[in-house]
Protein backbone atom coordinates (compact mmCIF):
# COMPACT_ATOMS: atom_id res chain seq x y z
CA UNK A 1 0.00 0.00 0.00
CA UNK A 2 2.55 2.25 1.17
CA UNK A 3 4.52 1.80 -2.04
CA UNK A 4 1.84 2.28 -4.25
CA UNK A 5 1.24 5.26 -2.71
CA UNK A 6 4.92 6.11 -3.18
CA UNK A 7 4.81 5.50 -6.79
CA UNK A 8 1.69 7.28 -7.30
CA UNK A 9 3.58 10.36 -5.60
CA UNK A 10 6.32 9.97 -8.02
CA UNK A 11 4.16 9.90 -10.85
CA UNK A 12 2.31 12.97 -10.16
CA UNK A 13 5.65 14.97 -9.64
CA UNK A 14 6.94 13.38 -12.89
CA UNK A 15 3.98 14.45 -14.62
CA UNK A 16 3.87 18.04 -12.95
CA UNK A 17 7.54 18.70 -14.02
CA UNK A 18 6.72 17.33 -17.14
CA UNK A 19 3.78 19.97 -17.26
CA UNK A 20 6.01 22.75 -16.22
CA UNK A 21 8.81 22.13 -18.68
CA UNK A 22 6.58 21.92 -21.02
CA UNK A 23 4.91 25.27 -20.39
CA UNK A 24 8.22 26.68 -19.93
CA UNK A 25 9.33 25.71 -23.07
CA UNK A 26 6.52 27.02 -24.86
CA UNK A 27 6.59 30.61 -23.22
CA UNK A 28 10.24 30.62 -24.53
CA UNK A 29 9.41 29.84 -27.83
CA UNK A 30 6.77 33.08 -27.71
CA UNK A 31 9.52 35.28 -26.68
CA UNK A 32 11.57 34.25 -29.62
CA UNK A 33 8.81 34.85 -31.94
CA UNK A 34 8.12 38.49 -29.88
CA UNK A 35 11.72 39.52 -30.49
CA UNK A 36 11.68 38.17 -33.92
CA UNK A 37 8.86 41.06 -34.89
CA UNK A 38 11.07 43.94 -32.57
CA UNK A 39 14.38 43.01 -34.15
CA UNK A 40 14.59 44.97 -36.88
CA UNK A 41 17.98 43.23 -37.95
CA UNK A 42 15.41 40.24 -38.82
CA UNK A 43 12.99 42.33 -41.24
CA UNK A 44 15.56 44.66 -42.60
CA UNK A 45 15.78 42.82 -45.93
CA UNK A 46 11.82 42.82 -46.07
CA UNK A 47 11.87 46.05 -45.19
CA UNK A 48 14.82 47.08 -47.74
CA UNK A 49 12.73 45.22 -50.23
CA UNK A 50 9.47 47.14 -49.89
CA UNK A 51 11.10 50.42 -49.98
CA UNK A 52 9.96 50.82 -46.54
CA UNK A 53 12.95 51.86 -45.03
CA UNK A 54 13.84 54.23 -47.60
CA UNK A 55 10.07 55.51 -46.48
CA UNK A 56 10.68 55.76 -42.85
CA UNK A 57 14.16 57.87 -43.95
CA UNK A 58 12.31 60.45 -45.70
CA UNK A 59 9.43 60.98 -43.27
CA UNK A 60 12.57 61.40 -40.98
CA UNK A 61 14.03 63.93 -43.10
CA UNK A 62 10.59 65.36 -44.00
CA UNK A 63 9.98 65.96 -40.55
CA UNK A 64 13.19 67.43 -39.40
CA UNK A 65 12.86 70.20 -42.36
CA UNK A 66 9.45 70.82 -40.94
CA UNK A 67 11.19 71.61 -37.54
CA UNK A 68 13.35 73.78 -38.99
CA UNK A 69 11.10 75.75 -41.35
CA UNK A 70 8.77 76.46 -37.79
CA UNK A 71 11.89 77.44 -36.15
CA UNK A 72 12.81 79.93 -38.52
CA UNK A 73 9.03 81.29 -39.09
CA UNK A 74 8.56 81.49 -35.10
CA UNK A 75 12.06 83.46 -35.52
CA UNK A 76 10.80 85.65 -38.10
CA UNK A 77 8.56 86.94 -35.35
CA UNK A 78 10.96 88.80 -34.18
CA UNK A 79 12.48 90.59 -37.31
CA UNK A 80 12.75 94.55 -36.91
CA UNK A 81 10.59 96.09 -40.14
CA UNK A 82 12.65 96.76 -42.66
CA UNK A 83 14.48 100.59 -42.69
CA UNK A 84 11.33 101.80 -45.78
CA UNK A 85 8.99 100.15 -43.43
CA UNK A 86 10.42 101.79 -40.38
CA UNK A 87 10.24 105.23 -42.12
CA UNK A 88 6.22 104.72 -42.71
CA UNK A 89 5.62 103.34 -39.09
CA UNK A 90 7.65 106.25 -37.20
CA UNK A 91 6.08 108.91 -39.58
CA UNK A 92 2.43 108.12 -38.52
CA UNK A 93 3.27 107.13 -34.82
CA UNK A 94 4.24 110.54 -34.43
CA UNK A 95 0.94 111.47 -36.34
CA UNK A 96 -0.97 109.60 -33.24
CA UNK A 97 1.31 110.97 -30.97
CA UNK A 98 0.68 114.20 -31.46
CA UNK A 99 -3.13 113.97 -33.10
CA UNK A 100 -4.41 116.35 -30.06
CA UNK A 101 -1.88 119.05 -31.29
CA UNK A 102 -2.34 119.20 -34.41
CA UNK A 103 -5.98 118.93 -34.66
CA UNK A 104 -6.20 116.74 -37.68
CA UNK A 105 -9.52 114.26 -36.32
CA UNK A 106 -11.92 117.30 -37.32
CA UNK A 107 -14.77 117.80 -40.02
CA UNK A 108 -13.58 119.75 -43.00
CA UNK A 109 -14.36 120.47 -46.29
CA UNK A 110 -13.35 118.38 -49.83
CA UNK A 111 -10.48 120.97 -51.02
CA UNK A 112 -9.88 118.88 -54.15
CA UNK A 113 -6.28 118.83 -53.31
CA UNK A 114 -6.18 114.99 -54.98
CA UNK A 115 -7.13 115.94 -58.14
CA UNK A 116 -4.88 118.97 -57.93
CA UNK A 117 -2.01 118.14 -56.34
CA UNK A 118 -1.50 115.15 -59.07
CA UNK A 119 -2.21 116.61 -62.02
CA UNK A 120 0.05 119.09 -60.73
CA UNK A 121 3.13 115.77 -60.09
CA UNK A 122 1.62 114.62 -63.62
CA UNK A 123 2.45 118.27 -65.54
CA UNK A 124 5.68 118.42 -64.11
CA UNK A 125 6.82 114.80 -65.21
CA UNK A 126 6.57 112.54 -61.78
CA UNK A 127 4.62 109.97 -62.37
CA UNK A 128 3.59 106.97 -60.45
CA UNK A 129 4.25 108.68 -57.02
CA UNK A 130 1.81 107.79 -54.22
CA UNK A 131 1.03 111.14 -51.66
CA UNK A 132 -1.47 110.92 -48.80
CA UNK A 133 -2.27 114.36 -46.98
CA UNK A 134 -3.27 115.16 -44.14
CA UNK A 135 -5.24 118.83 -43.27
CA UNK A 136 -4.07 120.17 -39.61
CA UNK A 137 -6.30 122.40 -37.98
CA UNK A 138 -3.45 124.68 -36.59
CA UNK A 139 -1.18 127.57 -37.27
CA UNK A 140 1.89 126.01 -35.42
CA UNK A 141 2.63 123.15 -38.19
CA UNK A 142 1.88 125.05 -41.29
CA UNK A 143 3.23 122.67 -43.79
CA UNK A 144 5.73 119.55 -43.71
CA UNK A 145 6.23 116.46 -45.39
CA UNK A 146 7.18 112.90 -43.64
CA UNK A 147 8.51 109.45 -45.09
CA UNK A 148 6.08 107.36 -45.51
CA UNK A 149 6.49 103.50 -46.94
CA UNK A 150 6.48 101.87 -50.28
CA UNK A 151 7.58 104.84 -52.09
CA UNK A 152 4.19 107.20 -50.50
CA UNK A 153 4.83 110.74 -49.08
CA UNK A 154 2.72 112.06 -46.52
CA UNK A 155 1.94 116.27 -46.41
CA UNK A 156 0.86 118.15 -43.68
CA UNK A 157 -1.27 121.43 -44.46
CA UNK A 158 -2.27 123.70 -42.19
CA UNK A 159 -6.25 124.25 -42.59
CA UNK A 160 -5.48 127.73 -40.68
CA UNK A 161 -2.73 128.93 -43.16
CA UNK A 162 -4.81 128.31 -46.54
CA UNK A 163 -7.76 129.55 -45.33
CA UNK A 164 -6.01 132.98 -44.12
CA UNK A 165 -3.44 133.30 -47.10
CA UNK A 166 -6.72 132.59 -48.97
CA UNK A 167 -4.90 130.06 -51.26
CA UNK A 168 -5.86 128.48 -54.58
CA UNK A 169 -5.57 125.05 -55.50
CA UNK A 170 -2.54 125.82 -57.52
CA UNK A 171 -0.98 127.47 -55.05
CA UNK A 172 -1.37 124.66 -52.76
CA UNK A 173 -0.27 122.28 -54.63
CA UNK A 174 3.09 124.32 -55.55
CA UNK A 175 3.24 124.79 -51.57
CA UNK A 176 3.40 120.96 -51.67
CA UNK A 177 5.24 120.67 -54.61
CA UNK A 178 8.10 122.41 -52.76
CA UNK A 179 8.06 119.86 -49.90
CA UNK A 180 7.64 116.85 -52.07
CA UNK A 181 11.38 118.23 -53.60
CA UNK A 182 12.57 118.70 -49.71
CA UNK A 183 11.65 115.02 -48.92
CA UNK A 184 13.01 113.63 -52.27
CA UNK A 185 16.37 115.33 -51.58
CA UNK A 186 16.55 113.42 -48.39
CA UNK A 187 16.44 116.58 -46.14
CA UNK A 188 14.05 114.92 -43.17
CA UNK A 189 15.47 111.78 -43.00
CA UNK A 190 18.69 113.48 -42.86
CA UNK A 191 17.99 115.05 -39.92
CA UNK A 192 15.54 112.73 -38.01
CA UNK A 193 17.72 109.25 -39.05
CA UNK A 194 19.59 107.40 -36.07
CA UNK A 195 22.31 105.20 -36.69
CA UNK A 196 20.67 102.44 -33.86
CA UNK A 197 17.48 102.43 -36.29
CA UNK A 198 19.90 101.83 -39.30
CA UNK A 199 21.66 98.99 -37.67
CA UNK A 200 18.47 97.36 -36.45
CA UNK A 201 16.46 97.70 -39.33
CA UNK A 202 15.55 94.38 -40.83
CA UNK A 203 17.69 92.49 -38.16
CA UNK A 204 16.01 89.93 -35.70
CA UNK A 205 15.99 89.92 -32.19
CA UNK A 206 14.88 86.62 -30.88
CA UNK A 207 16.48 85.48 -27.54
CA UNK A 208 16.95 88.83 -26.81
CA UNK A 209 14.99 91.73 -25.26
CA UNK A 210 13.44 94.22 -28.19
CA UNK A 211 14.82 97.99 -28.31
CA UNK A 212 12.31 100.05 -29.08
CA UNK A 213 14.84 103.23 -27.59
CA UNK A 214 15.81 104.08 -31.55
CA UNK A 215 11.80 104.93 -32.32
CA UNK A 216 11.84 106.83 -28.82
CA UNK A 217 14.41 108.97 -30.58
CA UNK A 218 12.49 109.17 -34.28
CA UNK A 219 9.65 110.30 -32.59
CA UNK A 220 11.68 112.88 -30.67
CA UNK A 221 13.76 114.32 -33.87
CA UNK A 222 10.47 114.47 -35.83
CA UNK A 223 9.19 116.76 -33.20
CA UNK A 224 12.18 118.90 -33.04
CA UNK A 225 12.71 118.72 -36.98
CA UNK A 226 8.93 119.90 -37.84
CA UNK A 227 8.98 122.31 -34.97
CA UNK A 228 12.16 124.04 -34.33
CA UNK A 229 14.83 122.57 -36.42
CA UNK A 230 13.17 123.54 -40.10
CA UNK A 231 15.49 123.61 -43.08
CA UNK A 232 18.82 125.23 -43.64
CA UNK A 233 19.42 127.98 -45.65
CA UNK A 234 21.96 125.96 -47.70
CA UNK A 235 18.71 123.12 -48.15
CA UNK A 236 16.20 126.17 -48.82
CA UNK A 237 18.58 127.51 -51.38
CA UNK A 238 18.85 123.98 -53.09
CA UNK A 239 14.84 123.36 -53.09
CA UNK A 240 14.28 127.44 -54.57
CA UNK A 241 16.64 126.39 -57.77
CA UNK A 242 14.81 123.13 -57.93
CA UNK A 243 11.44 124.57 -58.13
CA UNK A 244 12.61 127.14 -60.32
CA UNK A 245 14.29 124.93 -63.24
CA UNK A 246 11.36 122.80 -62.89
CA UNK A 247 8.95 125.05 -63.13
CA UNK A 248 10.82 127.70 -65.65
CA UNK A 249 9.64 125.53 -68.66
CA UNK A 250 5.85 126.50 -67.29
CA UNK A 251 5.60 130.35 -67.02
CA UNK A 252 2.20 129.94 -66.18
CA UNK A 253 3.32 127.96 -62.90
CA UNK A 254 6.36 129.99 -62.45
CA UNK A 255 4.41 132.84 -61.73
CA UNK A 256 1.49 131.28 -59.67
CA UNK A 257 5.29 129.83 -57.53
CA UNK A 258 6.45 133.54 -57.71
CA UNK A 259 3.09 134.82 -56.66
CA UNK A 260 2.62 132.65 -53.62
CA UNK A 261 6.08 132.94 -52.40
CA UNK A 262 5.56 137.20 -52.21
CA UNK A 263 1.98 136.28 -50.10
CA UNK A 264 3.63 134.32 -47.78
CA UNK A 265 6.45 136.33 -47.40
CA UNK A 266 4.14 139.41 -46.75
CA UNK A 267 1.72 138.10 -44.64
CA UNK A 268 4.49 136.35 -42.12
CA UNK A 269 5.73 139.75 -41.71
CA UNK A 270 2.25 141.24 -40.56
CA UNK A 271 0.89 137.85 -38.93
CA UNK A 272 2.76 137.28 -34.59
CA UNK A 273 0.94 133.67 -35.46
CA UNK A 274 3.31 132.91 -37.85
CA UNK A 275 6.53 134.13 -36.65
CA UNK A 276 8.31 131.28 -36.45
CA UNK A 277 8.12 130.34 -40.14
CA UNK A 278 11.29 132.05 -41.21
CA UNK A 279 13.35 129.78 -38.83
CA UNK A 280 11.95 126.56 -40.40
CA UNK A 281 11.79 127.76 -43.88
CA UNK A 282 14.39 130.48 -44.58
CA UNK A 283 12.92 132.23 -46.02
CA UNK A 284 10.69 133.80 -48.43
CA UNK A 285 12.16 136.88 -49.14
CA UNK A 286 15.20 135.40 -49.77
CA UNK A 287 13.83 132.82 -51.59
CA UNK A 288 12.01 135.89 -54.09
CA UNK A 289 15.71 137.10 -54.56
CA UNK A 290 17.28 134.12 -55.34
CA UNK A 291 14.40 133.12 -58.19
CA UNK A 292 13.48 136.74 -59.24
CA UNK A 293 14.75 138.38 -62.06
CA UNK A 294 18.24 140.36 -61.47
CA UNK A 295 17.61 143.96 -60.76
CA UNK A 296 19.84 146.13 -63.04
CA UNK A 297 21.09 149.68 -61.29
CA UNK A 298 21.19 152.27 -64.17
CA UNK B 1 -58.93 83.27 -36.96
CA UNK B 2 -58.09 86.57 -36.42
CA UNK B 3 -55.54 85.14 -34.58
CA UNK B 4 -54.30 83.10 -36.75
CA UNK B 5 -54.10 85.82 -39.52
CA UNK B 6 -52.06 87.88 -36.98
CA UNK B 7 -49.51 84.89 -36.90
CA UNK B 8 -49.13 84.32 -40.15
CA UNK B 9 -48.22 88.06 -41.04
CA UNK B 10 -46.02 87.63 -38.52
CA UNK B 11 -44.49 85.09 -39.73
CA UNK B 12 -43.87 86.32 -42.97
CA UNK B 13 -42.80 89.88 -41.89
CA UNK B 14 -39.97 88.01 -40.58
CA UNK B 15 -38.95 85.88 -43.30
CA UNK B 16 -38.87 89.10 -45.52
CA UNK B 17 -36.74 90.79 -42.41
CA UNK B 18 -34.12 88.03 -42.39
CA UNK B 19 -33.90 87.68 -46.05
CA UNK B 20 -33.34 90.74 -46.89
CA UNK B 21 -30.04 91.30 -46.35
CA UNK B 22 -28.10 89.10 -48.26
CA UNK B 23 -23.98 88.68 -47.44
CA UNK B 24 -22.33 90.05 -50.91
CA UNK B 25 -18.78 88.18 -49.60
CA UNK B 26 -16.09 88.04 -47.29
CA UNK B 27 -12.76 90.97 -47.50
CA UNK B 28 -10.25 91.71 -45.58
CA UNK B 29 -9.45 95.55 -43.86
CA UNK B 30 -6.20 96.21 -45.29
CA UNK B 31 -5.08 99.50 -43.59
CA UNK B 32 -3.38 99.45 -40.49
CA UNK B 33 -6.15 100.03 -38.33
CA UNK B 34 -9.78 101.49 -39.33
CA UNK B 35 -13.29 102.20 -38.29
CA UNK B 36 -16.57 100.88 -38.74
CA UNK B 37 -18.91 103.99 -39.16
CA UNK B 38 -21.97 104.65 -37.56
CA UNK B 39 -22.68 106.26 -41.23
CA UNK B 40 -21.63 106.88 -44.63
CA UNK B 41 -19.10 109.67 -43.52
CA UNK B 42 -15.51 109.87 -42.82
CA UNK B 43 -16.04 111.93 -39.82
CA UNK B 44 -19.04 109.96 -38.53
CA UNK B 45 -18.97 108.35 -34.95
CA UNK B 46 -17.04 104.47 -34.96
CA UNK B 47 -19.06 101.46 -33.99
CA UNK B 48 -15.72 99.53 -33.53
CA UNK B 49 -12.23 99.61 -34.54
CA UNK B 50 -10.61 96.80 -36.33
CA UNK B 51 -7.02 96.46 -37.79
CA UNK B 52 -5.43 94.91 -41.11
CA UNK B 53 -6.71 91.50 -41.67
CA UNK B 54 -9.91 91.44 -40.09
CA UNK B 55 -12.81 89.63 -41.92
CA UNK B 56 -15.65 91.75 -42.88
CA UNK B 57 -18.88 90.43 -44.60
CA UNK B 58 -20.14 92.86 -46.68
CA UNK B 59 -23.91 93.15 -46.90
CA UNK B 60 -26.15 94.21 -49.38
CA UNK B 61 -29.84 95.44 -47.87
CA UNK B 62 -32.79 97.36 -49.84
CA UNK B 63 -32.86 98.86 -47.11
CA UNK B 64 -29.40 100.63 -47.00
CA UNK B 65 -28.28 102.64 -49.71
CA UNK B 66 -24.61 103.41 -50.01
CA UNK B 67 -22.53 105.34 -52.88
CA UNK B 68 -19.92 103.49 -54.67
CA UNK B 69 -16.99 104.50 -52.49
CA UNK B 70 -18.60 102.98 -48.87
CA UNK B 71 -19.48 99.47 -48.38
CA UNK B 72 -22.17 98.03 -45.97
CA UNK B 73 -20.42 96.10 -43.55
CA UNK B 74 -20.74 93.51 -40.75
CA UNK B 75 -18.29 92.50 -37.89
CA UNK B 76 -19.09 90.74 -35.43
CA UNK B 77 -22.22 92.29 -33.88
CA UNK B 78 -21.52 95.26 -35.54
CA UNK B 79 -23.52 96.89 -38.99
CA UNK B 80 -22.09 99.93 -40.37
CA UNK B 81 -20.04 101.40 -43.21
CA UNK B 82 -16.32 101.54 -43.99
CA UNK B 83 -14.43 102.97 -47.20
CA UNK B 84 -14.43 100.47 -50.06
CA UNK B 85 -11.01 100.91 -51.28
CA UNK B 86 -10.25 99.94 -47.52
CA UNK B 87 -11.35 96.43 -48.36
CA UNK B 88 -9.48 93.51 -50.40
CA UNK B 89 -10.81 89.99 -51.28
CA UNK B 90 -7.43 88.75 -50.50
CA UNK B 91 -6.14 88.59 -46.78
CA UNK B 92 -3.26 91.64 -47.10
CA UNK B 93 0.03 91.64 -45.71
CA UNK B 94 -0.10 93.48 -42.67
CA UNK B 95 3.06 95.09 -40.75
CA UNK B 96 1.47 93.88 -37.10
CA UNK B 97 1.39 90.04 -38.95
CA UNK B 98 4.72 90.46 -39.97
CA UNK B 99 6.60 91.87 -37.04
CA UNK B 100 3.96 90.61 -34.24
CA UNK B 101 6.84 90.88 -31.75
CA UNK B 102 7.52 94.63 -32.94
CA UNK B 103 4.39 95.58 -33.35
CA UNK B 104 3.29 94.51 -29.78
CA UNK B 105 6.30 96.17 -28.07
CA UNK B 106 5.15 99.45 -29.87
CA UNK B 107 2.20 99.64 -26.59
CA UNK B 108 -0.19 100.70 -28.47
CA UNK B 109 -2.95 102.24 -25.91
CA UNK B 110 -6.95 102.83 -26.87
CA UNK B 111 -7.10 105.79 -27.75
CA UNK B 112 -3.76 105.25 -30.19
CA UNK B 113 -5.58 102.54 -31.45
CA UNK B 114 -8.47 104.65 -32.30
CA UNK B 115 -6.68 107.57 -33.55
CA UNK B 116 -4.68 105.25 -35.96
CA UNK B 117 -8.01 104.12 -37.38
CA UNK B 118 -9.27 107.87 -37.68
CA UNK B 119 -6.07 108.72 -39.19
CA UNK B 120 -7.06 106.57 -42.29
CA UNK B 121 -10.51 108.35 -42.76
CA UNK B 122 -8.65 111.66 -42.53
CA UNK B 123 -5.85 111.39 -45.38
CA UNK B 124 -6.98 112.57 -49.01
CA UNK B 125 -4.70 110.31 -51.51
CA UNK B 126 -3.81 109.44 -54.69
CA UNK B 127 -1.30 108.34 -56.81
CA UNK B 128 0.15 109.71 -60.41
CA UNK B 129 -0.15 107.34 -63.30
CA UNK B 130 2.01 105.16 -64.74
CA UNK B 131 4.07 107.39 -67.51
Amino acid sequence: MIIMSRVKLAFISLLSFGIFLAHAQTEKLQDEKELEVVNFNSIKKVLQKDGLSQAALEKKEQVAILKEEQNALEKERFNYPTEDELWGLASEFWLIKNAQILGWDFEKPDYGLDKSFRETLENLGFYQKKFRILMVNTPTVVHASLPGSDGTSIFLLSVPFIRSLDLTKLEISLLLFEDFLRLEQGYFKKSVSSEKMKTLAGTNFYGQKVDMSFMEEMLKSYSTQINQKGFSFQQQFETTKKMDSYLKARPELWNVYYRLLGKINSFIKTNVQYKDYVKLYPSPEMQLKWIGPEEKTL
Amino acid sequence: MILLYFFLSLFSYAETVATDEKVVGVFYMTPLFGHVHQSPIRTSASLTTIQCAHPLKVIESSKVSVSAEWAYVQVADYKGFILRSYLSERKPKCIQGTYPKFFDALNLDLSELYYWGRLYDHYVESETRVH
